[in-house]
C-alpha cells in the first residue's frame, strides 16, 4: 500500500496545475471527437468528463505502481509531487501504448453511433468537456475537488449548457449529486444509455451485467441498461450481487494499493464468470480493473453498436 | 492505554452531517465490506463515537482501503451511513495532514 497523503497530493497538485490528476495534457489525451464531425450548437452537450480517455494512462501508471508496492521503493513516492505535472504527465503518455489510447476512443465512438441510432440530438464542445474532479472527492480531498468543481461548473454555466448527456457512472454522480450540493450548480444529467431507442439486434444472445457502484447503488439507475438491452432482444443474466447490491470491482483502490484493487476484482469476476456469459460493463474503471483482474468483458457501448450494426444488415 | 476526547466528534462537524451516531456497532457494515478486514469500518465509527481520536490517526492510513463502493451504507440496518463515515475521516485526516 502506498501512503495516501503522498498520493492525494500528487494529484491533486496535477488537478491544480493541469486541469487533469495525470498531468498528461488535455490535447493529446482527447482527441476521439476529430473524426466524428460532432455538432457543436445543440442544446444537448456530451459530457466524457474524459474518463474513458484516462483509463490507458491509469493502465500504464498502475501497472508501475504495482510493480514497487510494498518494496522499499514505496517511500519514494513522495518526492513526485516535486516533478513539474506536465513532465510526469508526458512520460506517462509516452509509456501508454498508442493502441489502448485507441481502444477508448473506440468506446467514445460507439456511443456516438448508439446515440444517433436512437435519434438523439447532442452536441460536443472539446472546450468543455473537462475532468469532473471525483477523485479528489473520493479521496476525501474535498476543498481541491470543489475548487476544481467551481471551474468546471463555471465553464459549463457560462456556456449556456443546460442538459449533458454522459458517458461514465463517475462523472454522472459528479455532475447530478455533488456539483448541485457542494458548487450550486444543477444541470440536467443522464446517462448516454437511459432514454435510448435502438432497432432489435440482440437475436436473444445472453448476457451478464456488472452493475458499477455509482449507477447500480448510489444513482439507482441499474434497470436502464437492463430495459434497452431487453428491448433490443439481450437476455440478462444477473448475479445475486447486482443492481442496488452490487459489489465492487476494486477499481477505486487503484491509486492507493494496486495489489488490493486486484484482489477485490478477482473475486468479483469469479462471481460474474459463474453465469457462464459475457460479461458487459458501462464503466471505463470497471472495464479496465475486471480485464486487469482476468475477466472476458466488454463495454455495453460495443455491445449496443454491434447490434445496431447486425440489425442494418 | 487510549485517551478519548468527548468533543472530538465537533472537529468532524463542519466537514459532513455523517458522523455515524445512528449506529449501534452491530458489525453488518464489516460482514458485508469488500475488504473483509478486522471490524472495518465498524472499528473506525465506534472510534469516533468515543472520540478516539489518537487511534483514528494510528491507523488513519486503513480509510483509504475503503473502496467508497457504499454496499455498507446499503445494508446498514440503522441508515448510519457507515460509507460515508468513513469519507468524512478521510477528510478529517487530510485536513490535520496538511496542517501538520
Amino acid at each position: 500500500m502506498y501512503n495516501p497523503r503522498d498520493i492525494i497530493e500528487i494529484l491533486a497538485g496535477n488537478v491544480r496545475k493541469t486541469m487533469s490528476p495525470f498531468g498528461v495534457p488535455k490535447g493529446m489525451v482527447n482527441g476521439w471527437w476529430k473524426t466524428e464531425g460532432l455538432r457543436q450548437d445543440e442544446k444537448t452537450l456530451l459530457f466524457t468528463g474524459l474518463m474513458y480517455q484516462f483509463v490507458p494512462y491509469i493502465e500504464t501508471a498502475t501497472r508501475q505502481m504495482e510493480r514497487y508496492e510494498d518494496t522499499t521503493w514505496t517511500a519514494y513516492l513522495k518526492y513526485a509531487r516535486y516533478v513539474p505535472s506536465t513532465l510526469s504527465g508526458l512520460g506517462l503518455a509516452m509509456l501508454t501504448p498508442a493502441a489502448e489510447k485507441e481502444k477508448a476512443a473506440r468506446h467514445l465512438r460507439n456511443i456516438v453511433k448508439v446515440l444517433r441510432a436512437s435519434g438523439t440530438r447532442f452536441g460536443y464542445r472539446p472546450d468543455l468537456d473537462e475532468y469532473s474532479g471525483i477523485l479528489l472527492y473520493d479521496l476525501g480531498d474535498l476543498d481541491n475537488f470543489v475548487r476544481h468543481a467551481r471551474i468546471v461548473a463555471e465553464k459549463l454555466q457560462k456556456a449556456g449548457v443546460r442538459k449533458i448527456i454522459t458517458t461514465d457512472p463517475h462523472t454522472t454522480y459528479a455532475l447530478k449529486v455533488l456539483y448541485p450540493k457542494y458548487v450550486g450548480a444543477s444541470f440536467e444529467v443522464s446517462p448516454y444509455f437511459e432514454a435510448l431507442h435502438l432497432r432489435e439486434g440482440g437475436a436473444g444472445k445472453k448476457i451478464t451485467l456488472h452493475d458499477p457502484c455509482f449507477y447500480g447503488r448510489y444513482l439507482e439507475l441499474s434497470n436502464a441498461p437492463r430495459r434497452i438491452l431487453g428491448e433490443i432482444g439481450f437476455e440478462c443474466v444477473d448475479v445475486r450481487e447486482s443492481g442496488l447490491f452490487t459489489s465492487c470491482c476494486g477499481g477505486p483502490a487503484e491509486s492507493i494499493s494496486p495489489k488490493l484493487s486486484s484482489r477485490i476484482g478477482s473475486k468479483r469476476v469469479q462471481k460474474l464468470d459463474a453465469t457462464g456469459e459475457q460479461i458487459v460493463t458501462m464503466c471505463p474503471i470497471c472495464l479496465n480493473n475486471l480485464t486487469r483482474s482476468g475477466a472476458n468483458v466488454v463495454d455495453l457501448s460495443s455491445i449496443l453498436a454491434g447490434a445496431q450494426a447486425s440489425a442494418s444488415n | 492505554m487510549t485517551g478519548v476526547n468527548p468533543e472530538f466528534v465537533k472537529r468532524l462537524e463542519p466537514l459532513s452531517a455523517d458522523l455515524g451516531s445512528a449506529c449501534f456497532n452491530c458489525g453488518t457494515c464489516a460482514a458485508i465490506c469488500p475488504l473483509i478486514s478486522e471490524h472495518f469500518p465498524r472499528k473506525m465509527i465506534r472510534y469516533v463515537q468515543i472520540g478516539a481520536q489518537d487511534r483514528i490517526m494510528e491507523n488513519a492510513r486503513e480509510l483509504w482501503r475503503c473502496l467508497h463502493c457504499g454496499l455498507c451504507t446499503q445494508t446498514c440496518p440503522r441508515g448510519a451511513n457507515p460509507g460515508e463515515v468513513i469519507l468524512t475521516l478521510k477528510r478529517y485526516v487530510t485536513s490535520v495532514w496538511r496542517k501538520s
